[in-house]
């Protein structure tokens, strides 16, 4: 690990300032993916500003209309949350699946979509609920929030406040991890919502995106056999050690099908 | 892992090749670039500074020029190290084609990283290659032909520009 300053400012305004006056400086939420980064000497920062500790930014609120989740909310406590459970158990399910204990004990959802792994989680169930993020500067609909590749639409000391999801009929997040790290491979989330049917791909390409064609035939039989014709391009997936583009195409449809079969079984 | 593309640009094909000979241009159009300077008549040293997600790393190295056929083709070929990061080489084979009084520039390229960077990152790499390469033929395109927009031009089952 390079040297740097560790900085835990009290109020986000603060933490702001700090981003906007260091170039080098950089947020941390639950440092799952940051620490390791540092730990390997992949980055060096002069400011690391700490978010722990912000009480406002933590918590789970519920109301008929929806599911408020605050940034520095854990992924543990969002699987745990009898709450989230009750009104979209498709999301809590998803926290339950990211990474180890370890992970989820520390790591946030704030941090997770700021950082917009291609692999992580929950940018399909944001982008596959038709949530809203939260920041200090504005509201963000996450089909514009998540633009590429670690890429989102925050600003240069914009942080995340909180997500807001809204209720879904019913909804299913299936992925394929990979076996040791659980990233998903391909991570697919369908949801039924009141504006129609949501199919969100995570881990599949460098970005969540949403398979129209998937969408319009769920919307005419919400059924598993209606996504299995439908099949993606490999144009732009990822190919690494662990899978082929073909591969990931073929999962994408395979994981679709279990999520739908998912959401009408529960 | 090879990464394929083609973009059409607004300038003929003498104007384009200049460009790509020109240690000025792609200084500006390299993504991180911070220096790049001639060492010999198709040597260059160059430092690159890459930004991927939480990753930083700064790589120096040389790219030199190779199998010349102007204003045809040609290829160009990097090699750096990252210090504690790892290393990265690649090379691209960029070729040019009149089409209707612009030029299609289509590149073929492959990219090699190892160290740390690969250890980890390796998920990462390919979609970092490709938005690298993207980006600098992007902003080549725009350099090469001020005004106009950069034009990506489709590729057919064989690889090649339609």
């Amino acid at each position: 690990m390079y040297e740097f300053e560790y900085q835990k400012p009290k109020t986000l305004a603060a933490a702001a300032d700090v981003l906007k006056k260091k170039k080098d400086a950089k947020l941390m939420a639950g440092g799952m993916t940051l620490i390791p980064t540092l730990k390997l000497r992949l980055a060096k920062l002069s400011h690391v500003v700490d978010l722990a500790g912000m009480k406002d930014l933590v918590g789970i609120k519920a109301t008929k209309a929806g599911v408020t989740i605050g940034a520095m909310t854990t992924h543990g406590a969002v699987a745990a949350s009898a709450a989230v459970k009750k009104a979209i158990p498709a999301l809590a399910h998803l926290a339950d699946g990211i990474g180890d204990p370890a992970v989820r004990n520390r790591g946030t959802i704030g941090g997770s979509i700021s950082n917009n792994d291609p692999a992580a989680d929950y940018p399909a169930g944001l982008v596959g609920l038709g949530a809203t993020v939260v920041t200090t500067q504005r509201k963000i609909p996450a089909d514009k929030f998540f633009l590429g590749m670690f890429e989102t639409a925050l600003k240069r000391g914009e942080i995340v406040k909180a997500v807001e999801f809204p209720i879904p009929k019913r909804a299913a997040y299936m992925k394929f991890p990979n076996p040791a790290s659980r990233y998903a491979i391909v991570g697919v989330f369908v949801a039924e919502t009141a504006d129609g049917v949501r199919v969100a791909v995570t881990g599949a390409g460098g970005c969540v995106f949403r398979v129209p064609e998937m969408e319009a035939a769920l919307a005419k039989k919400f059924a598993p056999e209606s996504v299995v014709g439908v099949s993606i391009p490999t144009d732009g997936l990822n190919e690494d050690i662990h899978a082929s583009a073909e591969y990931r195409a073929h999962l994408v449809t395979v994981m679709a099908k279990r999520a739908v079969a998912a959401a009408i079984g529960g | 892992m090879e990464i394929k593309g083609a973009y059409r640009i607004a300038a003929t094909r003498e104007q384009v090749w200049a460009a790509l000979n020109d240690p000025e241009i792609l200084k500006k159009c390299l993504p991180g670039c911070e220096k790049l300077e001639r060492e010999g008549d198709n040597a260059f040293t160059a430092t690159i500074k890459t930004k991927v997600g939480p990753v930083s790393a700064r790589f120096s190295g040389a790219v030199t020029l190779q199998d010349l056929d102007p204003p045809n083709a040609y290829r160009i070929v990097g090699e750096g190290k990252g210090g504690v990061a790892g290393f990265a080489k690649g090379g691209a084979r960029v070729t040019l084609r009149d089409d209707a009084g612009a030029t299609v520039l289509q590149y073929d390229a492959e990219a090699k990283v190892g160290g740390k960077l690969a250890q980890i990152g390796s998920r990462l790499i390919l979609g970092t290659a490709r938005k690298l390469a993207d980006d600098f033929f992007k902003k080549f395109s725009e350099t090469v032909a001020p005004g106009t927009a950069a034009e990506k031009v489709a590729l057919d089952a064989e690889g090649q520009a339609s």
